[in-house]
């Protein structure tokens, strides 16, 4: 049997979560390539494909018009769709525009009126293809990309946590921010990275995104009567990689 | 079996020899909290401990556990339970770890648990400080703690140690202990009995009354919409929860082709908990309110468990109340509210 052909695609984000699939360490990476045949990867290797693949995975929100047709391209030639880092995700940071008109001018200057640069609204790609699976998070965590290529190629459904942060510190037994007088997104944002920040003493910013279910109401209220956060603060914290979620509730 | 007493002086010697032999876990500072930890030094041993962050339960059913590992070639069982004493466990976990010794052991047997638990020596201790949110004083009052191998009591000028089990009796060897005195004995009682007076919050009722009003409300879901309204379905209020048993299991694979099955802790309060597979891809989650969640765990607290457990399956840590961001977990305000109406 042939091996399954993986590629990997871009668009707009920092190309930081592509970075991070190189930085499973040579043994790893090898073993990996026994089993896949890994057919674009702009990182990584100059050749590219137009042939069908089997596994696509694509780093980078749908921000420009003229993005569509690729990405329905690809969804064409691919039989399993994967949305790896936050901005392929739900938009990511791109989103946080998404309130603004003057972004362009404010980054670009006097180069603004460049049409590449012509980006509208910041999307998830599932703003216009069906995404079978997502990884989460802002950069991706590679190993969570891993398990989820290891579960398909054994046939297996992934599995992605829908449960908060505070699933996992208090596995972990991490003294929860609020009791130290601290603010935390713990409660809305999505599992699976292992709750590190609040370990470390800083609050989780939900760079993961939101649970499938987030209580807004019920955050907003606990950040201005816990946090001391006042209403409009707390009502635009969840933007940083939440700003579509936040925007549709 | 008997009561010793041992001096606050000769406690860090028995303490280092007792370390020395086996590995001891004991309630150590975790910045402004406490968590069980193995001990490194005498000195870390905080038995002036309020509560901990986590039951001692994660030393028999970590968070995470390995079941099995499996390649090509086969599987192997994870399990490689080792000896150790756990110190310094206040009454109500000890109810805790009576409840969950049952539930891992009776009909299927639970290895995984059982392995662990069975290699544990525990000695329990007195409740030195009461932790904000505690009512265990009011909670399962006709249940007495049972699965402990000694308890250590802090007096005047050093501890009184009562023996429970063979394995219990065994410690006193690490240490100079002396039989305790008659006054000893009464004062170990007093300083016991004075740690029930200081609990914070109370329930009003007693177990029976409670588990047929709180059963007879289930169908009031304005009343469990209200309580839930807050609620981050984030399954704080089971995962600290010393009672709460339930796990997930899930395989995992390493690029090799080998692979380990593993068990999480689980919580009925977050959204997937109770959605199942329907095949070929369809899902149904039977409590998908979190009205529906958060009446689920009162009720197995309050009423469900009972029959089984002699007692109610709460042993008022207060673990889940002050853990709650939303601060809404508390059984005691929610028990007395439904007593009330
Ligand atoms: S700890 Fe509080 S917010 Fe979290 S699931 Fe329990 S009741 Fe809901
Ligand atoms: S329900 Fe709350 S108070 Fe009762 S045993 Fe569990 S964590 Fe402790």
């Amino acid at each position: 049997m042939s091996k399954p052909k993986v590629a990997f695609f871009d668009f707009a984000c920092c190309e930081g979560c592509q970075i991070e699939m190189t930085n499973y360490g040579a043994e790893p990476f090898l073993e990996l390539l026994k089993h896949v045949e890994i057919v674009e990867f702009r990182e990584a290797m100059t050749e590219t494909t137009t042939e069908p693949i089997d596994i696509a995975l694509i780093e980078g929100s749908f921000t420009r018009e003229a993005d569509r047709a690729r990405l329905m391209e690809i969804r064409k030639r691919a039989k399993i769709v994967i949305a790896y880092g936050q901005c392929a995700t739900t938009g990511g940071i791109n989103a946080l525009k998404n309130h603004q008109t003057d972004y362009k001018q404010f980054v670009y200057g006097t180069d603004s009126d460049l049409p590449h640069l012509d980006s509208k609204k910041a999307y998830g790609v599932d703003h216009v293809i069906k995404v079978d699976y997502y990884a989460y998070g802002c950069p991706v965590n590679k190993y969570e990309v891993l398990q989820i290529l290891l579960h398909l190629l054994h046939g297996k459904e992934p599995v992605i946590p829908n449960y908060p942060v505070c699933v996992e510190c208090k596995r972990r037994e991490t003294v929860c921010r609020f009791d130290e007088g601290d603010y935390c997104m713990g409660m809305v944002a999505r599992a699976g990275c292992g709750a590190p920040c609040p370990a470390a003493g800083i609050p989780c910013e939900a760079c993961r995104g939101f649970v499938d279910d987030p209580n807004l109401a019920a955050f907003e209220k606990v950040l201005v009567e816990r946090a001391g956060f006042t209403p409009q603060r707390a009502a635009e914290k969840g933007r940083m990689f939440t700003a579509n979620a936040l925007e549709a509730s | 079996m008997t009561t010793s007493f041992i001096r606050s002086d000769d406690f860090a010697a028995f303490l280092t020899a007792m370390m020395e032999a086996v590995p001891v876990y004991g309630p150590v500072a975790k910045r402004s909290r406490f968590v069980f930890e193995r001990l490194e030094a005498p000195d870390e041993l905080r038995l002036d401990y309020d509560v901990t962050i986590l039951p001692p339960k994660k030393l028999f059913f970590p968070p995470a556990q390995d079941l099995l590992r499996f390649d090509e070639a086969g599987v192997e069982a994870a399990l490689e339970p080792t000896e150790k004493v756990l110190l310094g466990v206040h009454f109500y976990d000890v109810k805790a770890i009576d409840q969950t010794d049952l539930l891992f052991s009776e009909r299927n047997y639970d290895v995984n648990y059982m392995g662990h638990r069975e290699t544990t020596t525990i000695v329990a201790s007195n409740i030195q400080n009461v932790s904000g949110r505690a009512f265990f004083a009011s909670v399962g009052t006709d249940v007495q703690p049972e699965g402990h191998d000694a308890f250590l009591t802090a007096i005047e000028g050093g501890y009184v140690f009562e023996t429970r089990t063979e394995r219990g009796e065994a410690l006193l060897g690490y240490g100079a202990f002396q039989p305790a005195t008659d006054a000893q004995i009464d004062e170990a009682a007093r300083v016991n009995a004075a740690a029930l007076e200081q609990c914070p919050e109370k329930l009003e009722h007693g177990t029976e009354e409670i588990a047929t009003k709180v059963r007879a409300a289930f169908g009031d879901d304005e009343l469990w919409n209200e309580l839930a309204a807050d609620c981050f379905s984030c399954g704080t209020c089971n995962t600290v929860c010393p009672t709460c048993y339930c796990f997930d299991v899930q395989d995992t694979w390493n690029v090799d082709q080998s692979g380990q099955r593993t068990r999480f802790w689980d919580g009925c309060l977050t959204e997937d908990f109770a959605k199942c597979s329907l095949g070929d891809g369809g899902s149904e989650n039977f409590r998908e309110q979190r009205g529906q969640r958060f009446r689920h765990r009162i009720m197995r607290k309050a009423t469900y468990l009972n029959e089984k457990l002699g007692g109610p399956a709460c042993v008022g840590c207060g673990r889940c109340s002050a853990g709650c961001t939303a601060d809404i977990a508390d059984p005691v305000r929610v028990i007395n509210r439904i007593m009330a109406s």
